[in-house]
C-alpha cells in the first residue's frame, strides 16, 4: 500500500509540473495548449545532451542540465508565443488549439528527427533503493517529489505575494483591465510562457529520470495532463496541482483494487478476482475525463463553465 | 510508376473522404475532432471482423462500418454535446486513444487474430473477377464513386435548412440558441453524420490494404487529416480534397528521395516538421487556406468596409 502511496506521489508530482504549465497559458489566453506536453519532451532531451556533455559526476551533471534545460525551454516557450500565438491572438480559440496542434507534432518530430525515436535514458548511477514496510523508494523518486513540492511552494508564493504574481493573476482575470492599471500585459504573456514552458520541462525531465525518454513521451502522457487540468477546473493553478494528485493516485490505485465485488454486483462475472489489465492504464484518467465533463465541466475549483 | 499513381490516387480518394467528413464537421459546424482517426479506424476493425473473421460478404461490412462510425459519432457527442470546444478537442482526443488501447489489448477470436496481431487476409470486394493489376484500377473506380457520394451528400445536407443551422452554430452557438434551436442535438448528429463518412473510409481503407493492426491508427493520422484540411480550406469541401491530395504527395514524396537505411526514422520525422510547418504557415498567413469558403451573399452588395473579398476573414 505504502508503496502505491509512493507510486502516486511520483506521478502527482510529474503531472502537476505540466499541468501548471498548461493550465496557466489556458488562464492568461483562454486556449487549451496541445503543444504544451512537447515542453516536457524537449526538456528532457535538451537535460539529457547537456548532461552528457558535462564532465563532472553524473548525478551533478544531469542537475545542471536540467537546470539549463529548463531556462533554454521556457525561452523556446516565448519564442513559440512571438511566432505564433501573439500573431494569433485575435483569432478564434479553435483556430489557436490546431495551431498548437501542428506545433506539438512539429516539436514531437523535431526532437525524434534529432535524437532519434529509440528510447533514451538518463545516465543516472545505479543506487540502492531505500526500503521501508514493503515499499522501495529511489533516491531519484523521493528527489522528484521534494523538487516538486518546492518548486510548487515557490511559485505559490511568487503568485501571491509579489508584483509579478499579482500582475500575472490580474491579466488573466481581466486583460483590458490589467492593462489599463499599467500593467504590460503582452509582457506578462511572456513570462507566463518561460514559466509554463519551464515547469513542463522539469516535469519532462522528472518523467526521462523515473523512467525513460523517448520522442513521444510528452504525447503519451498528454491524456492524463488534461484530466489533471480539467479535473482542477482549466485555468485554475492549484486546481492542477490537486487534479495531478486525483489522477496519479487514481492511476496507481485503480490497478490495485480488485474490483470484483463491483463486476459481481453488475452481474459481468462471477470471478473473485477482476483487477484491470496493465494495457489499460491510459483508460483510468480518460474515464476520469468524461466522468468530469459530464458532471462538473468545470472542474473541482474552477471558475470558468 | 503507373502503380504508384494508381496506388497514390487510391489512398488520396480515401483519405479525401475523411478529410471531407472532418470539413463537415469543423468546417461547416465549427466541431474540433481530434479523434477522427478513431471513425477511421472503428469502420475498418468492424468492416474487417464482419468479412474477415465472421465471414460475411464486404458489401455487409461496407454498411456495418457506417453505421458503426455514425453511432461512434453520437456516443463521442453524447457527453460533451453542450460544451466548449476546448472540451471537445480533449475529450475526442482522448477517446480516439482509448479506442485505439482496447483494440490493442483486445484479442478477436483467437489468440493470434486482433490486438497487437491485427487483422490479416481482408478480403477485398469482387476480387476473384480481376487480375492484380486490374484490380487496382477497379478499386480506384470503387473509391472515386464513394468520394463523390460523400461529397454529393455531404453537399446536399450543407444546403438544407440543417446545413444552414450547422453553419450557425459554427459561428455563434448563443445566437442559434436564441432562435431556440437545439445545438446539443445539432452538434451530435453532425459528428455522426461526418462519423459516417469516415467509417465508410476506414471499410475501404481496410479492404484495400488487406490488413490492419491498431499502429495503423495512432493520432499522427488525425493531425495529417487537419492538416489537409487546413491546407485546402477548411470551409470548402472541395479545399478538404485539395489538401489531401497535397499533403499525400509531400506524404509519400520521399518515397523518390534516395537515402541511406539508416536516415529512414529521420526522414519520417522530418517529413511531418515539414507538414507540421506547413500547417502553421497557412494558418498564419493563409486563414482560408488554398481553396477559400464560397460565402453566399444576401440581398444587395454592402459598401465599403466588409465587402467581398474581406467577408468572413475573421468571422470563424
Amino acid at each position: 500500500m505504502i508503496q502505491v502511496i509512493i507510486d502516486s506521489l511520483i506521478r502527482a508530482s510529474e503531472l502537476a509540473l505540466i499541468g501548471v504549465g498548461l493550465t496557466m497559458v489556458y488562464d492568461i489566453l483562454r486556449f487549451a495548449s496541445f503543444a504544451h506536453v512537447q515542453f516536457g519532451t524537449i526538456g528532457a532531451f535538451v537535460a539529457l545532451s547537456i548532461s552528457l556533455l558535462l564532465p563532472v559526476p553524473p548525478v551533478l551533471a544531469i542537475a545542471v542540465g536540467a537546470v539549463a534545460a529548463c531556462a533554454i525551454t521556457g525561452l523556446l516557450g516565448i519564442l513559440c508565443d512571438r511566432l505564433i500565438f501573439a500573431r494569433l491572438r485575435d483569432r478564434a480559440a479553435a483556430i489557436l488549439m490546431i495551431a498548437s496542434f501542428g506545433l506539438g507534432m512539429v516539436m514531437q518530430y523535431g526532437v525524434q528527427a534529432i535524437w532519434g525515436a529509440g528510447p533514451r535514458s538518463f545516465p543516472l548511477p545505479l543506487t540502492r533503493p531505500w526500503v521501508f514496510f514493503d515499499a522501495r523508494l529511489s533516491p531519484t523518486g523521493a528527489a522528484v517529489i521534494v523538487v516538486a513540492v518546492l518548486i510548487m511552494l515557490a511559485f505559490h508564493l511568487v503568485l501571491t505575494r509579489t508584483h509579478l504574481g499579482v500582475a500575472m493573476r490580474a491579466t488573466a482575470d481581466n486583460q483590458p483591465l490589467a492593462e489599463s492599471s499599467g500593467i504590460f500585459t503582452e509582457r506578462i504573456i511572456r513570462i507566463v510562457w518561460f514559466i509554463g514552458a519551464a515547469l513542463g520541462a522539469l516535469g519532462g525531465i522528472m518523467l526521462g529520470l523515473v523512467a525513460q525518454l523517448q520522442a513521444n513521451m510528452g504525447f503519451e502522457i498528454m491524456v492524463a495532463v488534461f484530466a489533471a487540468a480539467i479535473l482542477g477546473g482549466i485555468g485554475n493553478v492549484y486546481g492542477a496541482v490537486l487534479g495531478a494528485a486525483v489522477v496519479g493516485f487514481a492511476e496507481n490505485i485503480g490497478l490495485v483494487i480488485n474490483w470484483a465485488p463491483i463486476a459481481n454486483l453488475l452481474g459481468l462475472t462471477s470471478s473473485s478476482h477482476v483487477y484491470i489489465p496493465v494495457g489499460f492504464k491510459m483508460g483510468i484518467p480518460f474515464t476520469i475525463l468524461i466522468l468530469i465533463l459530464l458532471f462538473r465541466p468545470r472542474g473541482l475549483l474552477g471558475r470558468h463553465a | 510508376m503507373l502503380d504508384f499513381l494508381i496506388y497514390l490516387l487510391t489512398v488520396v480518394g480515401i483519405y479525401g473522404m475523411v478529410s471531407l467528413s472532418l470539413s463537415f464537421q469543423f468546417g461547416r459546424t465549427g466541431l474540433v475532432n481530434f479523434g477522427q482517426v478513431a471513425f477511421f479506424m472503428v469502420g475498418a476493425y468492424f468492416s474487417s471482423i464482419a468479412t474477415a473473421i465472421l465471414g460475411l460478404p464486404v458489401g455487409l461490412g461496407f454498411i456495418i462500418a457506417i453505421i458503426a462510425g455514425g453511432l461512434l459519432g453520437a456516443l463521442m457527442a453524447l457527453p460533451i454535446g453542450d460544451l466548449r470546444q476546448d472540451y471537445w478537442a480533449i475529450a475526442t482526443l482522448a477517446a480516439a486513444e482509448l479506442i485505439r488501447i482496447v483494440f490493442l489489448n483486445v484479442n478477436l477470436g483467437s489468440d493470434y487474430v486482433g490486438a497487437a496481431y491485427g487483422i490479416t487476409n481482408i478480403p477485398g470486394p469482387f476480387r476473384e473477377y480481376f487480375t492484380t493489376t486490374t484490380y487496382g484500377y477497379f478499386y480506384l473506380g470503387l473509391v472515386a464513386v464513394c468520394v463523390v457520394a460523400a461529397f454529393l451528400i455531404l453537399s446536399w445536407v450543407g444546403r438544407t435548412p440543417y446545413g444552414r443551422l450547422l453553419k450557425g452554430i459554427r459561428e455563434s452557438d448563443e445566437v442559434a440558441r436564441a432562435l431556440g434551436k437545439d445545438v446539443r442535438v445539432a452538434r451530435i448528429h453532425a459528428l455522426s453524420i461526418g462519423g459516417a463518412v469516415a467509417g465508410a473510409a476506414g471499410s475501404l481503407y481496410a479492404h484495400f490494404v488487406g490488413f490492419i493492426d491498431p499502429q495503423f491508427f495512432m493520432p499522427i493520422e488525425t493531425f495529417l487529416i487537419w492538416a489537409m484540411i487546413i491546407m485546402g480550406g477548411p470551409g470548402n469541401p472541395v479545399g478538404a480534397l485539395v489538401g489531401t491530395l497535397v499533403v499525400q504527395v509531400i506524404y509519400n514524396s520521399t518515397r523518390f528521395i534516395q537515402f541511406a537505411s539508416e536516415y529512414a526514422s529521420t526522414m519520417a520525422a522530418l517529413r511531418m516538421v515539414l507538414i507540421g510547418v506547413l500547417i502553421l504557415l497557412v494558418i498564419l498567413y493563409l486563414p482560408q487556406g488554398l481553396v477559400p469558403e464560397r460565402r453566399r451573399r444576401y440581398g444587395a452588395r454592402p459598401s465599403g468596409k466588409g465587402s467581398a473579398n474581406t467577408g468572413g476573414g475573421h468571422a470563424a
